[in-house]
């Protein structure tokens, strides 16, 4: 049994692992050889001291701040990283595992301590690679704003001075003349809204979507979405009809948000249904949730792009009219507002895009 | 439900806040950077007798509204005094003891010299107006790469959350199946959030306040604490004219919580009559 005890001795002294446990306080009060060999320190004079003095001031921060917390709060601690300090002034990162006890009358926490140098230069890796790749990101960001910036101002220019034309400004126009400079506003607008989307999908990834999030009338915000889109189903010859949707029925959501999405799916509806169709907007609500739907009789999505439908720039059929982001936006702006969007859709059938939100 | 009682439940849903206690003058906890209010759970219930004690959670923190968060208003204290006098407006709160810890102190300090009507006294656990050393006058303790180093050690222990957890936290508001993993990892549920609190909170410089702070001021000051170390807390004694500085036995940044009744012994006494001023 002596050379049991002997040998467990022996074994937490030199296994490839530091041991140590620290006071409340912070004080260390054991600490193993291989520990005390890993700092450099000789094996008395590390008790005692406080264990800041082993960690560096970052470090320092980190412990009091998370660490001892997480383990006052909790009891105990897994897998944190921590980089120790030698006393030679190097660094020393370890992965500790501890947990907090009552010992002879006071609480201690005992911790294992193990080195990790390589698999610290993969995480360096990974996390320049992340870092590059948020700079890069903010970058883009950037780029998008400017861009956007110099191309709105002259599309605005284009739009303008159609528009006076247009308004018989400088005397009147013929029929072709009419129909050239409508179609050149036109397409300035579609640029115009292709690159909201682009700027719109950019701060959504960014995160910097600003979401008010109150209770809006799912009427109201239908109505608005509709009186954008009711030309062009005029136009197009849709049937629209709306189900259910009555006044008092309300969800937790921001309202221009709301409006956008709606706006979106509405917008598609009508793209993608032939003249003859019918698109509805259809209400349902349960005690926790509103579900507002939006179906058509459209030419529907193939099985093979359903998955895909929410992902950026991916289109049924190509499209010359968008970039491809406006299911992608609608769907990240639902999920802000806390709620989800889904679709069912059978081809050469309709789709139904399902906007659910917590209902107010 | 009334337009005000609506906004009522939202600040108290947004920032979580909790009131108990039998008495009659308010008492609000604080939180500091890297935790949320249960880090007051050995200190707090101590003045449910005589006060009226207030938790909360700062937004980012805790169990508070994390579609709440806006980085614009969070990128420096002032965001977070907000939160303060936000909860203290809509509980109408006056005679307010704040209690503050770190970086929580000069969010307090921030918040009383913008109402100090509203406050009889800030109790500032482990102060520091400025933790980046600024020389030749100034020592904080700390050099622009520690806190780096502080960063670094979020980002690599919260990696996995970056990833995993943080965007389905993100979107769920009530974050009913994820309690149980919350609670055993930190307090601060959100990397991102995080990071930009230790941001506003390392990177601040608030020295300039502390000369504008009218309201009485205990000073609590830990030995040893490698995070505000006993120069600053001095410093910050010094530099408000309304303050009483008192050293503690605990060691550590954390005194609530390593040395929870020594901790309510100090408030106690300052608040019966040991002011200075």
């Amino acid at each position: 049994m002596a050379a049991t005890i002997d040998a467990l001795s022996e074994l937490l002294e030199t296994a490839p692992c530091g041991f140590l446990t620290v006071s409340d306080d912070g004080t260390i009060l054991i600490v193993n050889r291989t520990l005390s060999d890993l700092l450099g320190f000789p094996p008395d004079e590390l008790t005692g001291r406080s264990v800041q003095s082993i960690l560096t001031p970052g470090n320092r921060v980190f412990y009091q701040t998370h660490f001892f917390p997480l383990l006052k709060l909790h009891g105990r601690a897994d897998e944190i990283f921590l980089t120790l300090r030698r006393k030679d002034g190097g660094d020393l990162p370890v992965l500790v595992n501890a947990v907090r006890h009552e010992r002879d009358g006071s609480m201690v926490a005992d911790c294992i301590l193990m080195r990790i140098h390589r698999r610290k230069l993969f995480e360096d890796a990974i996390l320049e690679a992340k870092r590059t790749a948020e700079e890069a990101n903010a970058g883009k960001e950037k780029f998008l704003s400017v861009m956007s910036h110099d191309l709105r101002t002259p599309l605005q220019a284009v739009t303008g001075y159609a528009s006076l034309l247009l308004d018989g400004f400088h005397g009147d126009l013929s029929e072709e003349q009419r129909e050239d400079v409508t179609e050149i506003k036109n397409a300035a607008r579609q640029v115009a809204r292709m690159i909201d989307d682009i700027l719109d999908f950019a701060r959504i990834e960014r995160g910097a979507v600003r979401i008010e999030m109150q209770s809006v009338s799912i009427q109201e915000a239908l109505t608005r979405a509709e009186a954008m889109v009711r030309f062009r189903m005029e136009e197009s010859g849709l049937l629209y009809s709306r189900e259910d949707c009555t006044f008092a029925l309300a969800a937790r959501a921001d309202p221009d948000r709301l409006q956008q999405v709606l706006l979106n799916l509405l917008t598609n509806a009508v793209k993608f249904t032939k003249p003859g169709g019918r698109i509805r907007a259809i209400c349902e609500a349960d005690d926790q949730s509103v579900h507002l739907r939006v179906a058509d009789t459209g030419v529907g999505i193939p099985e093979e792009k359903l998955a895909h439908i929410f992902e950026p720039f991916v289109q049924v059929e190509p499209d010359q009219r968008g970039v491809g982001l406006g299911l992608s936006i609608s769907r990240e702006l639902t999920l802000a507002m806390g709620g989800e969007l889904t679709v069912q859709s059978v081809a050469g059938v309709g789709s139904m895009f399902t906007v659910t939100l917590r209902r107010a | 439900m009334t337009m005000s009682e609506g906004l009522a439940g939202e600040i108290v849903r947004r920032n979580n806040v909790k009131v108990v206690g039998k008495g009659l003058q308010p008492m609000m906890f604080a939180h500091g950077f890297g935790c949320d209010q249960n880090m007051w759970r050995f200190v707090a219930p101590a003045f449910e007798d005589a006060y009226r004690v207030v938790l909360f959670d700062y937004v980012g923190a805790g169990r508070s509204d994390l579609s709440a968060y806006d980085p614009n208003r969070y990128s420096t204290l002032q965001g977070y005094a907000q939160d303060v006098l936000d909860i203290v407006a809509t509980l109408d709160l006056r005679d307010v003891i704040f209690v503050g810890h770190s970086v929580s102190s000069m969010i307090g300090i921030l918040a009383a010299n913008r109402e100090p009507d509203r406050f009889a006294d800030l109790i500032l656990v482990g102060p520091s107006p400025r933790y980046i050393d600024d020389p030749p006058d100034y020592v904080g303790g700390f050099g622009r790469a520690d806190i780096e180093g502080m960063l670094d050690a979020m980002d690599r222990n919260y990696i996995g959350w970056v990833n995993t957890l943080a965007p389905v936290i993100m979107k769920n508001e009530d974050r009913p199946a994820l309690t149980q993993e919350l609670e055993t990892s930190f307090c601060s549920t959100d990397p991102k959030i995080a990071r930009q609190f230790a941001q506003a909170t390392f990177f601040a410089d608030n020295r300039a306040d502390l000369a504008a702070v009218r309201v009485p001021s205990l000073v609590l000051q830990c030995f040893d604490d490698a995070i505000a170390p006993t120069t600053v807390g001095e410093y910050v004694a010094r530099n408000i004219p309304t303050s009483t500085l008192r050293y503690m036995k605990a060691t550590g940044h954390c005194p609530h919580m390593s040395h929870p009744d020594e901790t309510i012994q100090a408030i106690k006494e300052y608040l019966d009559g040991g002011r200075d001023h």
